[in-house]
């Protein structure tokens, strides 16, 4: 029935994920930028020398589709050799976007290039216009340093040039040399990891079980697709504006399900836009997967064999798949989020007792930095927060969590307040700001700053103006709000904002909530 | 109260399982009981277990309970209110803003041990440094009071921002609540370290489980007749039960602790220390490493919530006895996470149509149907042959091919997890012994070994009772701890002998109270440390007046090195919490030794039978544990089984008695 061993695959299936779990494990735990360490933003994975994908743990979505194409491009770009650390963060290479920073290693048998071990992970700060490099930029130079797939590690020994010409670049330094020293860490140990097995089992076995674990889950996945009933499904949904000019940002899906394939075209999107929220080939690339993945229910492994079923049409130059040198920071953050709210608007047509309905699809990013005078040093931070989940036709939405395309963790009140001139004045629940009906959408959260001393501030948000939809007559959740108080005085920030903070200022930021399923009280 | 010290009946009881286990100690004497549970009322089968030793004023009675979990996993706690500071009602609520799955579209169901009506928001507020910035308005609390009485609440649960660097509003608050009826679990009494988030988690559940331990304990102790009352926790020793109904949540895992605290023991009595615990059970498996002395963790969740306790690092996975076996919609053969349970158990229970690894076992003859639990139990093997046939046919493979598959992928996920707490530690299993117990272990542990070139595995005796036995064994314990953040470099060494030294204080006085006198006790210190940056700490250990050179950053770079790979020598390092942990030793008991007997087990042969191990098919022996001797030789293959569960020697190895009566597994040509 099946051409793959049905006891050996599932014996290699376990090892490979324990690997890149392993992976994780030091990653996290050595870092030092909070988005690693606490909020868990980085994904590690194996590959094939051809940079496929055969095994990607501690998943963050938005990594999914984006850490082959970059391995392709660093096998492209460089001659790896034995030893060897290549580094790139380019967007236009296989990146998400810069604060990304991609870490991969080979592994080499003899003078055989035979697996690639890679992880990839958000830091605090590449430089750029503002502290935590996650700007309201026009063009990609302004949102920091763009690397291309360089050699951090030539034959077993550490570029200095390469390292120091980036920290050279960056706000906090010392801290970046922690974060990929932490990078470089965790693929030592995966590849160690491959080497005992590689003893165990041999090359050819290895291989072999590499390529079939790829086979099963494609498989999974046209199975999947083929319970969809056959047809053309089409949704579009709106970005609130760019943060450049306020005109609305529009994405479209036209989703073609046919057998045990289909096609999502997003012909008729916007045109690539002057602000910071295009999105890359491979954001898009991700948050298809993303959804697909989710529409499988059996728990299987995340591989290159998600990819094959599924043809992509995303016009060059368009907002999901923005060219050189388009700004791309909040591409990743937002526009990924709202790819996945129309993919699933054009699902619920074909799967109605499936899909939720739109969750709060923003990451509420919010940067600030600026001068700590109890260490006398400067200070960058970067944090997303929560909202609301859409309601399931069985289940009201989770209140209060992030959605989608990222899962991260909040940072402590009691960790930020140790380590930052910041007060934190509310972290509550926005009550009654999902959508009714007859499951309720999930509420979302209200987070309140002050700040001790003057900041610089970045918000990229989404969903002010625009809000989550509803389905099957359920009502869309509470649009969000970007708030400054200064000496008592309210001022609505829109969406996205940059602007100097004084000493004493008050942000209040009210997220999204999820929309509701179901005509209310039916 | 009588010194706990001179007591001559010393009693461990263990009431998790099926059975209620007792390990007598008297007169030098070690005895083993086993009475079927009562879990609707734990006490019954303890006391009828105790029947003939009571009265017993002189007895001392150490008891590992599931009352605790129980309570919290069937969410049958107390009435309970959560008050904070005012902004953060939610915080129990919000957790760490993320939800379990990943890939979900169906949604998850969330369910909460305290009503959100019932958490309140007091107008006060601390300062990250312990600054008072608003006062506390004590007519604030009056009001909530008066809601708390009308709304019936049993216990409330305290955790003001920042209370750890301050207790002084919590002080307050926890006083006044007292003075009105209310039991109370205080943040900064039970868990004075920062993120409130896992302060505030920990002291919920403190709060809900103490009426339920309160009322369990204090009849518990009622009955008792004068026995001193002693209960398990979670890091290794037990606390008096006076202690355990004000802070239940530390007896929360308390009946897992007892098996490590057994294993320990055994493996040290017959000269190993560095062991590995390995329980296999019907539905999962728990792995612990003791590197000499036992691995304690404070990064624990019980159910979804986290607590931040220090509690024996017990690593569990979804694979056991019971395990589910089946192909998955790719064509994969799948084994657990999900299990059959006790009812309706594997096939061969035949009450169901399931197969389970145990019917995996049973179709590859490593079970002898006659004496299963000791013969205790019938099982039906024709059932696990259709059942597992099933899927056999549905892989295209043959029945033996299949149940070896099986056993194959159940070894994997448990290996998995003993990587975890070992490799991925920095320790290398070579330099371990397994001690395997638990209903299912003996027949996967060998094979288990072998792929992780553990050199031994040891079956103690007392396998069925470990968990009563380590109770038994077990040190009185208590641990505390208080965040302390400063740059190590920066500290001053009078400020931290100053803290250290009100710790200590508090442990003595504390261990006095229980009868310990100061020389009885030993007394640990202990630092939290990092990279300032880093957010997971090392716990390193410090020695009074060594701040000057520096040693406890050596051991912290130290460690860093060996978990990590790597280490900062220049980068600064930051002091995150002191730790104090107080231990009043055990008596010591000793186990009986016997004299070595000729090798051959010619006693406990019952008979043969076939058996399937890689491509062979075997005809082994199959042996009575209960009549083998000291210094017994097993060549593998064979058999042995006693009344809770199967060894299984394979090919080329070879099982022999010590002197303690435990089974020692090792390759052939080694010993």
């Amino acid at each position: 029935m099946s051409q793959f061993d049905p006891i050996e695959l599932e014996l290699f299936k376990n090892l490979f994920t324990s690997i890149t779990e392993e992976m994780a494990a030091v990653l996290q735990r050595t870092a030092l930028s909070p988005n690693i360490k606490e909020r868990r933003d980085f994904s590690c994975a194996l590959f094939t020398r051809l940079g496929e994908t055969f095994a990607q743990g501690s998943h963050i979505p938005v990594h999914l589709g984006a850490m082959p194409l970059s391995v392709q491009s660093a096998l492209q770009a460089v001659e790896f050799e034995p030893g060897d650390v290549v580094i790139l963060n380019d967007p236009y290479k296989g990146g998400t976007h810069l604060p990304d920073i991609t870490c991969i290693q080979p592994y080499f048998v003899g003078e055989n290039l035979c697996f690639l071990v890679a992880n990839r992970a958000h830091h605090s700060d590449v430089g750029g216009i503002t502290p935590g490099s996650m700007p309201l930029a026009t063009e990609i130079f302004q949102e920091g340093v763009i690397i291309p797939p360089l050699k951090l590690y030539r034959r077993g020994r550490l570029n200095e040039e390469v390292l120091s010409l980036f920290l050279a670049n960056v706000r906090t330094p010392e801290e970046r040399r922690g974060d990929i020293m932490a990078q470089v860490a965790a693929n030592s140990r995966g590849a160690r990891r491959l080497g005992e097995m590689l003893a165990r089992y041999g090359l050819e076995k290895l291989t072999l079980y590499a390529d079939q674990i790829q086979v099963y889950t494609e498989k999974i996945l046209r199975a999947t697709i083929k319970a969809i009933p056959d047809g053309l499904y089409e949704f579009e949904d709106y970005l609130d504006d760019d943060g450049v000019s306020p005109k609305p940002v529009k994405v479209r899906v036209a989703l073609t399900v046919r057998g045990e394939e289909a096609w999502v075209d997003f012909s008729g999107s916007s045109e690539q836009v002057a602000g910071s929220i295009n999105a890359n080939f491979a954001v898009t690339y991700s948050a298809i997967l993303y959804v697909f993945r989710s529409l499988v229910e059996e728990d299987i492994p995340f591989n290159t064999g998600l990819m094959k079923p599924i043809k992509i049409i995303a016009p060059e130059g368009s907002v999901v798949n923005a060219t050189f040198p388009s700004a791309l920071a909040g591409g990743n953050v937002e526009t990924s989020q709202r790819i996945v709210d129309v993919l699933l608007g054009a699902l619920a047509q074909a799967l109605p007792d499936r899909i939720p309905a739109a969750s709060q699809g923003t990451m509420n990013n919010v940067a600030f930095g600026g001068f700590n005078p109890s260490t006398r040093a400067n200070f960058a931070y970067y944090e997303t927060i929560g909202g609301g989940l859409g309601a399931s036709p069985g289940l009201p939405g989770l209140s209060g969590v992030h959605c989608h395309m990222t899962n991260s963790l909040n940072t402590p009140i009691e960790a930020l307040e140790n380590y930052l001139p910041v007060k934190i004045k509310q972290y509550a629940l926005r009550k009654n700001s999902g959508g009714y009906g007859r499951r309720r959408g999930g509420d979302g959260l209200v987070r309140e700053y002050q700040f001790q001393v003057p900041v610089n501030l970045t918000i990229i948000s989404d969903r002010r103006k625009g809000r989550p939809y509803g389905l099957a007559g359920g009502l869309p959740g509470k649009a969000g709000v970007n708030l400054l108080i200064r000496k008592g005085r309210r001022k609505n920030l829109g969406s996205k904002v940059n602007l100097k903070l004084e000493a004493g200022d008050v942000l209040r930021i009210e997220t999204p909530g999820g929309g509701g399923y179901g005509r209310p009280e039916e | 109260m009588a010194h706990s010290q001179k007591t001559d009946l010393r009693i461990g009881v263990d009431s998790g399982g099926t059975f209620t286990d007792f390990v007598i100690h008297s007169g030098g004497q070690l005895t083993v009981k086993k009475v079927p549970s009562t879990p609707a009322d734990p006490s019954i089968a303890i006391l009828q277990g105790l029947v003939d030793l009571l009265p017993a004023s002189q007895a001392l009675i150490i008891h590992g309970t599931t009352v605790g979990t129980n309570a919290l996993l069937e969410k049958k706690g107390g009435r309970i209110a959560f008050l904070t500071t005012a902004g953060f009602e939610d915080i129990i609520f919000i957790g760490r803003q993320t939800r379990k799955h990943l890939y979900s579209l169906k949604g998850e169901e969330r369910s909460y041990i305290i009503s959100p009506r019932l958490c309140f928001g007091l107008e006060e507020r601390i300062l990250a440094g312990g600054r008072v910035e608003k006062p506390l308005r004590k007519n604030d609390l009056d009001r909530i009071i008066n809601i708390l009485k009308k709304e019936k609440v049993e216990a409330v649960a305290v955790c003001l921002l920042h209370s750890y660097a301050n207790p002084v509003h919590e002080e307050v608050v926890a006083e006044k609540l007292g003075q009105a009826g209310f039991k109370v679990s205080s943040s900064s009494s039970l868990l004075p370290e920062y993120r409130e988030y896992e302060r505030a988690s920990t002291t919920v559940i403190n709060a809900y489980l103490l009426p339920v331990m309160d009322r369990y304990l204090g009849e518990l102790q009622g009955k008792l007749e004068g026995a001193q009352l002693k209960v398990m926790q979670s890091n290794e020793g037990y606390i008096s039960a006076e202690k355990a109904r004000q802070e239940p949540i530390k007896t929360i895992l308390s009946g897992p602790t007892g098996g490590v605290v057994g294993a320990l023991h055994l493996a040290r009595a017959a000269g190993f220390r560095q062991v590995i615990s390995f329980d296999m059970g019907g539905t999962s498996t728990d792995v612990s490493l003791i590197d000499g002395r036992i691995k304690r963790s404070t990064e624990n969740l019980v159910g979804d919530f986290p607590v931040r306790l220090p509690m024996v690092d017990v690593h569990s996975v979804g694979a056991g006895g019971g395990s589910v076996i089946y192909v998955d919609k790719g064509g994969l053969l799948r084994v657990g996470p999900q299990s059959v349970g006790a009812n309706p158990g594997p096939a061969c229970y035949g009450l169901g149509e399931i197969p389970a690894v145990t019917d995996a076992n049973l179709c590859l003859g490593r079970l002898d149907p006659e004496y299963f639990l000791g013969g205790r139990m019938k099982i039906y093997p024709e059932r696990s042959h259709r059942a597992l046939e099933t899927v056999a046919r549905k892989i295209g493979r043959s029945l033996v091919e299949t149940a070896l598959g099986v056993v194959a992928i159940a070894n994997a996920s448990m290996e998995k997890a003993i990587r975890v707490i070992s490799v991925e530690r920095g320790y290398d299993p070579r330099q371990f012994s397994l001690v395997s117990f638990g209903g299912a272990g003996g027949l996967h542990a060998v094979e288990m070994a072998e792929h992780l070139m553990i050199p031994r595995v040891i079956i103690p005796r007392f396998a069925g009772v470990l968990s009563a036995l380590g109770l038994l064994l077990a040190d009185s314990v208590k641990d505390y701890s208080r965040s302390f953040i400063r740059l190590a470099q920066k500290t001053d060494p009078e400020e931290l002998e100053r803290v250290f030294g009100q710790m200590t204080e508090q442990a003595l006085a504390d261990m006095a109270e229980d009868g310990f006198s100061p020389e009885k006790v030993l007394v640990e210190r202990q630092l939290d440390l990092r990279y300032l940056g880093q957010s997971h700490e090392l716990t390193v250990p410090y020695r009074p007046g060594h701040f000057h050179n520096f040693s406890y950053l050596q051991e912290f770079h130290r460690q860093h090195r060996r978990l990590f790979s790597y280490y900062h020598q220049h980068r600064p390092v930051e002091i995150v919490n002191l730790r104090v942990r107080a231990v009043a030793r055990a008596q010591k008991i000793k186990l009986r030794s016997y004299e070595r007997c000729p090798e051959v087990p010619a006693a406990a042969r019952i008979k043969k039978q076939w058996l399937y191990y890689g491509k062979e098919k075997y005809r082994v022996e199959v042996l009575d544990r209960s009549q083998l001797l000291a210094g017994n030789r097993l060549p593998g293959p064979v058999l042995v089984v006693d009344a809770e569960s199967t060894t299984f020697v394979p090919p080329g190895y070879v099982a022999t008695t010590d002197s303690f009566l435990n089974l020692i597994i090792e390759k052939a040509g080694r010993t």
